[in-house]
This record gives C-alpha cells, structure tokens and sequence, in this order.
C-alpha cells in the first residue's frame, strides 16, 4: 500500500511542478505549427486552455494532463483573427441600421477562423442601444463596434447628412456605457463640403481616446485633407479603392502618392475595407510593392460583399498571400496589429492567461483564383482553410470533425 | 472571302451584295451561336432529369438555359467558363431551411433569431433554390414574404406551417385552436400558389391531431405535407404515420435522426432498417434528410444505407444551431452521403429533379432548353476529410464537393476562384 502510494506521489510530482497538471487542461491542442505574432512564436508547439483561456503554449505538453486533446498535426495554430470592419447590425428594416444589408456575423465568422469582429460604424449614439440588444448580445462571436458620428449610424441619407444628430458629447456618454464594446469613432458617409461631421467626430475620438475611422463616401473631401486631419493611431479603411468619389492611394503612375506615404510615416493605419467595390488590384498590388502593406484585413462584410470577390476573411488573407506578402506577416495583420489599432491588447495573442480565441487551419494547396472589386483575377497556389475554431475555450467550428471520436460502425 | 472576279466589274453592286450576305450569315450564324451570354465549356453535366452524365458544354442566354450539348462552338460566346475537370448540374435545391430571419427576441424561429439569411448560405454552396420548411403559419406569412422572400436573390418556397403562427415558439405549436387546415389552404391556394408549396407539421407534442390536420389542409391545397415527428414522450408510432396518416407524396423529414426517447427512429436497436420503411418509401411516402442541429447520427444513416435505404431527398435543415456544427452547407450534406456510398450522380438526382418533383415545380432542377438558368459548377475534391454528425461522431472519407460558380437566373452569384473572371492584366 504504501508503495503503491510512493509510486503515484512520485509520477504525480513532474505533473505537479507542470502548470497544467494531471487533468487541468481542458483542452490540448498538439504538434500543431503556432504562430502567435504578438508572442514572437513561429514553430510547433502545443496549446493548453483552461477556463476558457490560454494557460501554456509550449512544446511537448504532456497528454496525459488534459481531458481533451485535439491532434492539430500538420496544421497551424494562431490567435483567432479580428475582422476590424464588418457591418453586422442586421435587422429587417431597408439599409444597413437594423437592416438586411447587414450580416449575421456568426454565419460568417466561426467558419472562416474570425472570433472579434469589429462594426464600423453602422450604428450611431441613437440605436447602439437597439444593436447591443438584438445582435451583439446575441452572438457568440465577439463583436465590438465604432460608433457613428451621425446618432443613427447607417440609416439612410436623411439621418446620415443630419448636422444636428451628430452630437460629440452624446456619443462620448454611449462610448462611457459601453467601453467594453465601443472601441471608436467613425466618420463616412456624409456628402456635404462642410467639415463639421469630419471635426465633430474627431473631437468624439479625442475626448474618449480612440481611434477615429475614416470610411468612404464622402466625395467632397480631399483624400489628402482627410489623411492630414487625422491623429496618428486612426484608421483609413477601403484603402485600395478606385471609385469616382475618391481619389486613390496611388497616382496615374502605379506610384503611392507622396501625402500618403507622409500619412503611412505619421502612423496613420490602413485598413483594406474589402467590401463589394473597396479593393483593386491596380492600387493594392504597386501599393503592397512600394511598401504601403495594409494594417488589417477588414473585409467590409455585408451582404453586398458576402458573394463577391472578398467572401470571406480567410479569402481576403489568402489573396495577399497570392499577392505576396509573407504567411506569418498575414497572420500579424489579422491578429496582433488589429487589436492594437483598436487598442484591444488583450486580444489577438495566445500569451498566458489571455481569452482562448483560437484559430487552426491548414494552408490547401492547389491551383487558387482570387478576384477584385473589378472583376480581375490573379492566381495563387495556397489558401488558407479554417479547420477548428475556439471561442473563449468552446468549439464553434470544426471542418473535418478534428475534435471528434471516429464512428465506430460496429 | 473569295469574291469572283466577274462580279469586280459591278463593284458597287458587289459590295452591297456581299454585304446583305454577310448580314444574313450573322443572322444566321447569330441564331445559333453568337448570342450566348455565358458559355460554359468542357464540364461533366450531371441532369438527372433528362438523363445526361458526361461531358458537355452550357451555353445560356437571357437567363435561360439555350442549349445542353458536347462542342458548342465559343464564336460569339460574351462570357466563356472553363469547366474542365469540374462538374456542371442544375443549381441545387435545398428543400428543408429556415429562413424567415428578424428580430423579435420572444419568438424562436418566425421572424427570430434562429433562422438566417437565405443568400449567404446558398449560393455558396450551389445553391439556387430553398424551400422554407414551416416557420410561418397563415398568420405570418406575409410578413415572412415581405420581411425575406421578396429580398432575397435566392429563389425562396415555403411550405406552410399548420399552426397559423408557424414556428413562433414551442408552445404555441401545441395550439390545435389555431391550426386551421381552411385558412392554410386559401393561403396557398387562392393567394400564394407561385410560392407555397406545401405544408409543414412539426414540434407537436401530442397525438395525430397535428398532421391530420395538416393532411386536410394537404388535400384542400392539393399539395404535399411534411412532418417532423418527434416530440413525443413516448413516441407515436411512425409505422402508423407512414401507413394511415400520410399520403403517397407526403414527407417525412429528419429520416436519419436518433433521439429514441422521442422520435421512433428508422433503423431499430439491431442496426436493422424497419421492414415498413421500405414499403413505405415504395408506397410513395418521401424520405427527407433534414439534417439540422440535432436530426442526423451515423448509427442511423450508414446502416440504412448499407441496406440499400437511400433517402430521397437531400437536405440541410439550415438554421443558426446547424450552420456551424456537423451540418455546415448542403455540399457538405450530400458529401457525407458520397462517403457512404452514394454515387454523385444519385447525390445530384437528389438535390434536383427529385425536389422539384416532391414540390410539385416541375420547372426546376434540370437544365432543359428554356429552364430558368440556375445552374451550380462543383468541384469534387480529393483529400482526407471528415464529417460530423449531430452526435460528435466523425466518419472519414476522401472526397467533398466544393461550389466553384453559381448562376441564378443567368446572373453569377458566386465565383469561388474568378473562373469566369479575366486575369488581372500588369501592364493595364
């Protein structure tokens, strides 16, 4: 008897002197290829959640340690990406507020490897309240949300081109209620030359301290007046756009204009903004060579953009990779750089001790197409293919059944 | 052109003359070839409904299918789709969804929360065609056509739900008071007949009242009845259902799903498919998958279908607790049933022409000269993949079906890999 015990003490002890001994893993993610930019990781390691966070990423966790282990071998593991500009306040109405051309976003986030998603804008102070209730506290995706300068947000040219709704100090009060969720301002959307929306909404920016963004349509303003107004740390989403209203980022020459280098030097952040109409080859391509790569990879998910050339998040990431840009300098713009831009520095890592937001996925091979904003196509030879995601420790998707016991047909 | 030299000497009268003959050529030529909007070359047509399984070439125009045949000549063509190696069939049907999508955050699935927004699941996977399957009643029917059906750019059905408030919460589904088998028949009949399409009993707790009723309203509409039937504690007899209750046409949905407790499955304890099944399938009585959150288990489908119990129809049960779990899309679905055996052709027939059959719209799913041009390119892939059932078991297999291209009513809807894009020119 006593032995028996000697023998359980001791192969209990390197267990113990482990953070995550005998059975308090709940979930073990192994050999998978980690990338977790913020940490500085890019090899194969394992991934030990508790509670719904990270307790340990490290190589060679011990199995015997965990009460689920998820094989992810020839996979790779990173933080759960953050889409920074989506349009997700769906509803019935006509429109994008409380309307139909928003998307639900868990029909299109769980599946792409997206766990924060971030709406720009299509609510304002009015009915943030109204899109708190229906959506954001209905979802399992994480959602968090710029608030509209205009107080009901995208509802229409009437409310939108309202100078009397756009009320700082109101929407700074919503932001206070609600700083868990409210992460910034958003000016867009307005036609007026008038500057006041533009002011109004900085100056909501700088009393809460957050970052403004600078959406489209707002034809009248200069794409140089807006870039020089705005602070170091905002955000210019549709980036690569090439459409009459605004002026693009790069000149007749293929070549980026010399105020939005200055802006890019400044620490102005750019947003790809994908959406239906929002990203061309033609800029994004001699913009990305001359070293203007975009911050983030908001998709401008809507229900415009959903069947388009953007699809979806992953696609949007898969298409820089076939334009160039380096797997792991993918992933760093789709975790740790968005949720610094929204000043959300406890997301986008797998470091100890952060929520458990985890994507796994696997790089297809094959012989892939991607399409812009104007129908133009470029190839690529990889895409990347969500197999498993975690929402705060809890499995929301799982493509090929990775976390399930194999039917056993008798 | 040779022109001969005696008719030089006339040249005037020669130039008009050639060209009245080359207008005539075009307009000949034309005819034939030169007035395909989109073309879509060297696929392998599957369309069950006129018996064609190999390589031909699409060419639509104006939103309708032209022409089904090998070697139509790219002259004149405006858009040309390689398809080669990729497989060509009518756009898919999905005859079991919920989509009548809002906001009221008392109700459950009419106008709540748990149904979703038709376009962004269909096209996506084939997808051109869904049949809602019952989350509006008489009552709230026009606000579901109103609200979804007349936004979507996916063609949306329904069949009507027996309870005047369709699938607004689980109580209100027990409410003989308000299922009026009248009502729901003018609803079809006299107002809606171009979208309602049947009839849905689902989510009752009690005896036969519920799809007796929905029978009546079947026979006064003169159009099928679909019935989920669990629920019940203990269960009623679906030999009974499938026998006595329900006509030959009529359907019976979630035919794959293990909940014993509550529903009396199709394969008994023995892994042994019930005699009356296969009678009953004979007698006419449609199998639906509906495969759902919680209406698809292995133990159940791999049996059956080992058997040689194939389900009719293919079908996702669409709604926010299948979307993300075992169920995934419709491509998946009809995937899983390839693992198990099913040929692709069979997996095809049942997500077209037998739909379109069991609904009573003999227009769709196939692509006849003068259909509607709504038409899936899918691609078969190769690999190691796994599919889940609503139980957490994985069944492994080594081939899934992708959507490349999606065409509804002659408009691209979907274009996974720009096939039909032009290659981004550098130098532009």
């Amino acid at each position: 008897m006593l032995k028996k015990i000697f023998v359980c003490v001791a192969l209990a002890l390197p267990g113990a002197a482990l953070p995550g001994a005998a059975q308090d893993i709940d979930l073990l993610l192994k050999n998978g290829h980690v990338i977790d930019p913020r940490n500085q990781i890019d090899a194969r390691m394992d991934v030990a959640i508790t509670d719904g966070k990270i307790v340990q990423v490290a190589a060679g966790i011990p199995e015997a340690s965990a009460k689920k282990v998820i094989d992810a071998g020839g996979m790779y593991v990173s933080p759960g990406f953050i889409d920074i500009h989506t349009h997700v306040f769906v509803g019935s109405n006509n429109g994008f507020a409380n309307g139909i051309n928003s998307i639900s976003p868990d029909d299109f986030t769980c599946r792409a490897g997206v766990t924060t998603v971030v709406d720009a804008g299509t609510s304002g102070w009015r009915n943030f309240p109204t899109f708190k209730e229906q959506v954001i506290d209905q979802s399992k995706t994480r959602i968090l949300a710029f608030l509209s300068i205009g107080g009901l947000g995208l509802s229409g040219k009437a409310a939108q081109e309202n100078l009397d709704d756009m009320v700082p100090d109101s929407a700074v009060w919503m932001l206070k209620e609600h700083p868990e969720t409210i992460v910034g301002i958003k000016i867009g959307h307005y036609e007026g030359k008038d500057w006041t929306p533009f002011e109004r909404a900085l100056e909501a920016a700088d009393k809460s301290r957050v970052p403004l963004l600078v959406e489209c349509h707002l034809p009248q303003y200069s794409l140089e007046d807006q870039l020089r107004r705005m602070r170091p740390g905002d955000i210019i989403t549709h980036s690569f756009e090439k459409v009459s209203e605004r002026m693009s980022v790069v000149d007749d020459n293929g070549m980026i204009r010399p105020f939005v280098k200055e802006a890019q030097k400044r620490g102005i952040l750019f947003d790809v903004g994908h959406g239906g109409a929002g990203f061309w080859f033609s800029e994004a391509m001699p913009a990305l060579e001359q070293g203007l790569a975009p911050n983030s990879f908001g998709t401008d998910l809507h229900r415009f953009s959903v069947n388009a050339g953007m699809k979806d998040m992953l696609n949007v990431m898969s298409k820089y990779m076939a334009m160039g840009m380096k797997l792991e300098d993918v992933i760093l713009r789709a975790t740790w750089l968005p949720a610094k831009s929204i000043r959300r520095e406890d997301l986008g890592n797998l470091s100890k001790g952060s929520v458990a937001d985890v994507a796994v996925w696997s790089l297809r091979k094959g012989k892939f197409g991607f399409v812009d904003a104007g129908g133009n196509r470029i190839e690529g030879d990889r895409k990347l293919e969500t197999e498993l995601t975690l929402r705060e420790g809890k499995i929301v998707w799982d493509l090929n059944g990775l976390s399930a016991k194999k039917f056993d047909a008798r | 052109m040779v022109i001969h030299k005696k008719l030089v000497r006339f040249y005037p009268l020669t130039m008009a003359l050639v060209i009245l003959l080359c207008a005539f050529f075009n307009k000949v030529q034309g005819q034939q070839h030169q007035e395909i909007d989109i073309l879509i070359k060297g696929g392998h047509v599957i369309d069950p409904r006129n018996n064609i399984n190999g390589l031909m070439d699409v060419a639509i125009r104006e939103g309708k299918i032209l022409q089904v045949a090998p070697n139509i000549p790219v002259t004149g063509a405006k858009r040309i789709v390689d398809a080669k190696g990729l497989y060509v069939t009518p756009g898919l049907i999905d005859m079991h969804v919920h989509v009548f999508i809002g906001n009221d955050l008392q109700a459950y699935i009419a106008d709540g929360q748990t149904s979703v927004s038709p376009d962004g699941f269909t096209f996506r996977a084939g997808v051109t065609t869904v049949v809602d399957a019952g989350s509006s009643g008489w009552r709230n029917f026009r606000l579901f056509k109103e609200q979804t059906i007349d936004r979507a750019q996916t063609r949306v059905l329904a069949l009507l739900n027996i309870v005047g408030t369709g699938m607004h919460g689980r109580f209100e589904e027990q409410d003989v008071a308000d299922m009026n088998p009248v009502m729901t028949a003018h609803m079809i009949k006299k107002l809606f007949p171009q979208i309602i399409v049947g009839i849905k009993s689902a989510h009752y707790w009690g005896d036969f009242t519920q799809v007796d009723l929905a029978v009546e309203a079947g026979k006064l509409a003169n159009v099928p009845v679909m019935v989920d039937f669990g629920e019940h504690d203990p269960p009623n007899s679906i030999e009974s259902l499938f026998m006595e209750h329900l006509r030959p046409g009529d359907i019976f949905t979630h035919t794959f799903s293990y909940g014993p407790k509550q529903r009396e499955t199709i394969v008994d304890e023995n892994g042994k498919v019930k005699p009356f099944v296969f009678a009953a399938q004979k007698r006419g009585l449609i199998f639906d998958v509906g495969h759902g959150g919680g209406a698809f288990s292995w133990r159940q489908a791999v049996p059956a279908m080992k058997q040689g119990f194939k389900p009719n129809v293919i079908s996702t049960d669409l709604h926010t607790q299948s979307m993300n779990g075992g169920m995934k899309d419709l491509t998946n679905v009809m995937s899983k049933f390839i693992s198990m055996g099913m040929t692709l052709q069979d997996a095809v027939a049942r997500t077209t022409v037998n739909p379109a059959s069991v609904i009573n719209r003999p227009e769709l799913g196939h692509l006849s000269p003068g259909a509607e041009a709504d038409v899936a390119v899918l691609n078969l892939r190769k690999g190691d993949f796994g599919f889940l059932d609503v139980r957490g078991a994985k069944l492994k297999g080594n081939q899934k079906l992708e959507a490349e291209l999606t065409i509804r009513a002659g408009k691209i809807v979907w274009d996974l890999n720009g096939i039909a894009a032009q290659v981004w020119d550098h130098e532009e």
